[in-house]
């Protein structure tokens, strides 16, 4: 034994270095991508954590110079304008509901004179031009000019939009008025004119009666004038106070940047430099404690503001009318009877607020924690306060994903149901790669679509009258919360689909086997035993399915709309109409501006870490139930 | 063939009966012209080696191979209480409920003990609590399982042990009320005192059922069937009260199977 041991043999060794490579490979790669894994979670973290302490300073200096206190009163006067707004918006939708007839054809009249104009002017600025220029009105080049218009308003009139509430001897009296329309021509065409003087006369007629109300609103909008006044003089002077205690700031960071360069460098000239531009730096105290004092003392005047604006808004409020006739302005005019009382209590709240307000409460960490967690208003850039609220991004990621999910469940896992429990072999060959391929479709694209071809037809289908009845209807942006949410339900189909129908199949033919043999239909069978048994396995696929729609952020970016703002629930479903912004696409729009390691772009890699948490969460339920079915 | 016999010691007349019956899985035929009629309230065993069509020829009886695409019968009959089972208007629920089966490998839902027992009685619509703990009672001491678990009804099936599952599975099957019952191989996945259990409730059960079993084992063919059928090819060789067929049979090919010589 000893002597083969040494000496090569038939078992020897050698050949397996090789061996030992392709193994040293493969393990390299699997360790690559738990090194990289770990690494993005140290570089998110890194780059996140600092946004506490750094937004935390941010809401010191928003308090020591008093943009707080000025807020406590811009806040009411907020309130105020909104629900004027309100009260105006009820108002027109009044008038407007009442003289929809006259609105609808003036409406229509120009869409249709606009079309034409849309394609006429080309040809029809050639000639003007050609004519100012001097041009012999008789030239050859202007026949031509003018042959080439001619044949442009024969194209023109062929395809003009619908005008259905117009008669057809009108319309055609209208395309007639085009077609032999004079280049120089600058009026509208008379049935325009017309249209536009019945709609504003109807506008008076039902104006009439609505005088009070007008009168009212009116009313109500001068009261806000003192308190404004007082704000807009305040806002000047903290503002000043805000701009000193920041340069401040940076002046600091810039010596603690030069006394630490110092600290490191070895010539001893060089030191001595560094030292003098440090000193240099020092920052003059910023002189908070003047206009503080100043500031203070106007705090009876805003109190005194405050009283009268609630005095005289809860004289005014009790005049509005109890109701109105159109079911817009109706509906318009109950949430600002809703609003009123609220906007009365926060005013009657207000002067306790701002007696008791003082600059010198210290500002802990957890507030910042706080105000980025429930904080309604994510501002940045803004020349009075960036705030960081996730709240409105993380209201529109649910509300899309819900949108998704309340479509892409019953498509996928029906779908899928379908196709494992009743398809015959050949819709299966069909219909499964379909769905696949969906997956396939980049977002980019899906997210043009949406906008192009989905989101024109869903406002141009809420604009019919015979769909008015529908909550939100008519749209006004195409891009809201509801596309989005429809163009990532047809993205999720995929993943929920085949994860279902891999659930499904592995349900155990025992188990349907036996529901047969005891007598069930196939219909029993299947929703007896085998979707029960493939129950978690389809609940791991809808949760990786939402755990795709919350990451995605290509569409919503393209579709959902992008405004930073909590949808506007009073007017009940039509919220989901409404555009939003998301926890994606926040961070995909703003961190390629954002100055690197500003407050803004600290906050956008908590925003990441957020999401990775959340997606993180989902999978990780997701494993579970997957493990669950598999036992 | 010595049918008669089996006849002569029945009174009464035969529960099923196979008509020179003919079974192909799509191109390849695996029947063969079985004919033979299986008397009532007795036990039946089916014996041969792997693949000669025993467990076809069972799963013929409630028409199970339908699930198989392409298995079809391709001549003769099986009638079940004078009825052509094979006939197209057949109610295939119905045949079920009345032709009962257990399978080789217990195959108890994911669910609990009760609603396993109560599967069939759901499927038929019945509704009434008291009807239903009513026959779940019945069917789980007919199967011999009932003091067992009677308390942990509503825990799941999965809890149980294997011999314990498919005492379960008996008791799925006989709840409603079948007339016949097929059993595939039932103890080929259970342990010896498992075995001894459910040769035991056969001899109970078929009082109030006809009992088909196909079994690789002949020594439990010998201790609970009365009659036994030895197949072969996807042919009936021999077909006879279980003591004769083991102990004299006619046919050189069943001495060699019943004495080891093959199979």
């Amino acid at each position: 034994m000893s002597k083969t041991a040494s000496a090569p043999h038939r078992f020897n060794k050698s050949g397996l270095s090789l061996e030992k490579a392709i193994k040293f490979f493969f393990a390299s790669n699997a360790g690559l991508t738990i090194v990289i894994l770990v690494l993005i979670i140290v570089f998110l973290l890194k780059e996140g954590l600092g946004f506490f302490p750094g937004y935390r300073r941010e809401l010191e200096i928003y308090r020591i110079a008093g943009l707080e206190f000025v807020d406590l009163s811009r806040q009411n006067l907020t309130t105020h304008e909104q629900l004027a707004s309100v009260l105006n918006r009820a108002y027109y939708a009044e008038i407007n509901g009442k003289c929809a007839r006259e609105l609808k054809r003036s409406r229509e009249a120009a869409a249709l004179f606009n079309a034409f104009s849309d394609q006429t002017t080309a040809t029809r600025d050639l000639i003007l031009n050609n004519l100012t220029a001097g041009i012999d009105p008789d030239s050859e080049m202007l026949a031509t000019l003018r042959k080439n218009h001619a044949a442009n308003v024969q194209k023109a009139l062929a395809k003009l939009p619908p005008t259905p509430h117009l008669t057809l001897t009108e319309r055609t009296a209208l395309i007639d008025s085009l077609r032999s329309r004079d280049v120089t021509a600058k009026d509208d065409p008379p049935l325009v004119a017309t249209l536009t003087e019945q709609y504003a006369a109807a506008q008076q007629v039902q104006a009439k009666p609505l005088a009070g109300l007008r009168a009212t609103i009116d009313a109500f909008e001068a009261t806000g004038s003192d308190l404004s006044t007082l704000v807009s003089e305040m806002t000047t002077a903290v503002t000043a106070t805000k701009e000193s205690l920041q340069n401040a700031d940076i002046l600091e960071k810039d010596r603690k940047t030069l006394l630490a360069a110092a600290a490191r460098a070895k010539d001893p000239a060089e030191r001595a430099r560094l030292m003098a531009d440090a000193q240099a730096s020092l920052a003059e105290q910023a002189d908070i404690d003047g206009p503080m004092q100043s500031l203070m003392l106007r705090k009876p005047t805003c109190i005194e503001a405050h009283n009268a604006l609630r005095q005289t808004s809860s004289e005014i409020l009790t005049q509005l009318p109890t109701a109105l006739s159109q079911p817009e302005a109706e509906r318009l005019l109950r949430a600002a009877r809703k609003a009123a009382p609220v906007f009365l209590t926060t005013l009657g709240q207000a002067p306790g607020q701002i007696s008791q307000w003082r600059h010198d409460t210290r500002v802990p960490l957890s507030a910042a924690i706080r105000s980025f967690l429930t904080g309604k208003d994510w501002v940045t850039g803004g020349e009075w306060q960036d705030f960081y609220g996730i709240l409105p991004l993380l209201v529109g990621s649910l509300m899309i994903s819900m949108v998704a999910l309340c479509l892409a469940i019953p498509a996928g896992v029906g779908a899928a149901i379908y196709i494992n429990q009743f398809a015959s072999g050949h819709e299966q060959s069909l219909v499964k790669p379909v769905i696949e391929f969906i997956q396939a479709i980049p977002s980019v694209v899906l997210g043009f679509i949406g906008i192009l071809v989905f989101g024109s037809v869903l406002r141009d289908l809420s604009q019919l009258d015979s769909l008015a009845w529908v909550p939100g209807f008519p749209i006004e942006e195409r891009l809201n919360i509801f596309t989005a949410g429809c163009l990532l339900a047809l993205m999720s189909i995929p993943t929920i689909f085949s994860l279902a129908e891999d659930a499904l199949n592995n349900v155990p033919s025992a188990y349907s086997e036996a529901s047969d043999a005891l007598g069930a239909s196939r219909i029993q069978t299947s929703f007896r035993v085998v979707i029960p048994a493939a129950f978690s396995g389809i609940l791991a696929a809808v949760l990786l399915g939402l755990g795709r729609v919350i990451g995605e952020t290509m569409v919503v970016l393209l579709v959902a709309g992008n405004r930073i703002k909590i949808p506007d629930f009073s007017s009940g479903i039509g919220a989901f109409l409404q555009p939003s912004h998301t926890l994606t696409g926040i961070i995909a729009q703003e961190l390629g501006e954002v100055p690197l390691g500003s407050v803004h772009y600290r906050a956008l890699f908590v925003v990441g870490i957020l999401l990775f948490t959340i997606v993180l969460g989902i999978n990780a339920t997701a494993h579970k139930f997957v493990s669950r079915t598999q036992h | 063939m010595v049918n008669h016999l089996a006849n002569i010691a029945d009174p009464l007349p035969p529960a099923i009966r196979i008509d020179r019956l003919c079974f192909a899985y799509q191109a390849k035929p695996a029947l063969h012209g079985v004919t033979l009629d299986l008397p009532a309230r007795q036990v039946t065993a089916f014996i041969g080696p792997s693949g000669c069509g025993k467990t076809t020829l069972l799963r013929c009886f409630n028409r199970i191979n339908d699930r198989i695409p392409g298995a079809r019968i391709t001549g003769g009959s099986i009638h079940i209480h004078g009825i052509d089972i094979n006939r197209p208007d057949i109610d295939l629920q119905e045949l079920r409920r009345r032709v009962g089966m257990v399978f080789q490998k217990y195959n108890p839902f994911p669910k609990s003990i009760y609603e396993n027992v109560v599967y069939s009685l759901r499927l038929s619509g019945i509704r009434k609590r008291s009807q239903l703990d009513e026959s779940a009672e019945a069917a789980l001491r007919s199967a011999a399982l009932w003091d067992e678990v009677k308390d942990r009804l509503h825990s799941s099936a999965m809890g149980l042990s294997g011999g314990q599952q498919q005492r379960l599975c008996i008791a799925r099957a006989i709840v409603s009320q079948p007339d016949i019952l097929l059993m595939d191989e039932p103890c080929a996945a259970l342990d010896p005192i498992a075995t001894l259990k459910i040769e035991e409730l056969l001899h109970q059960l078929k009082e109030q059922f006809t009992i088909v079993i196909v079994t690789h084992n002949m020594a439990q063919a010998t201790r609970c069937a009365d009659h036994t059928a030895f197949m072969y090819l996807g042919k009936l060789v021999e077909f006879g009260p279980t003591l004769q067929i083991f102990q004299t049979p006619h046919d050189p090919q069943t001495l060699a199977y019943v004495t080891g010589s093959f199979g």
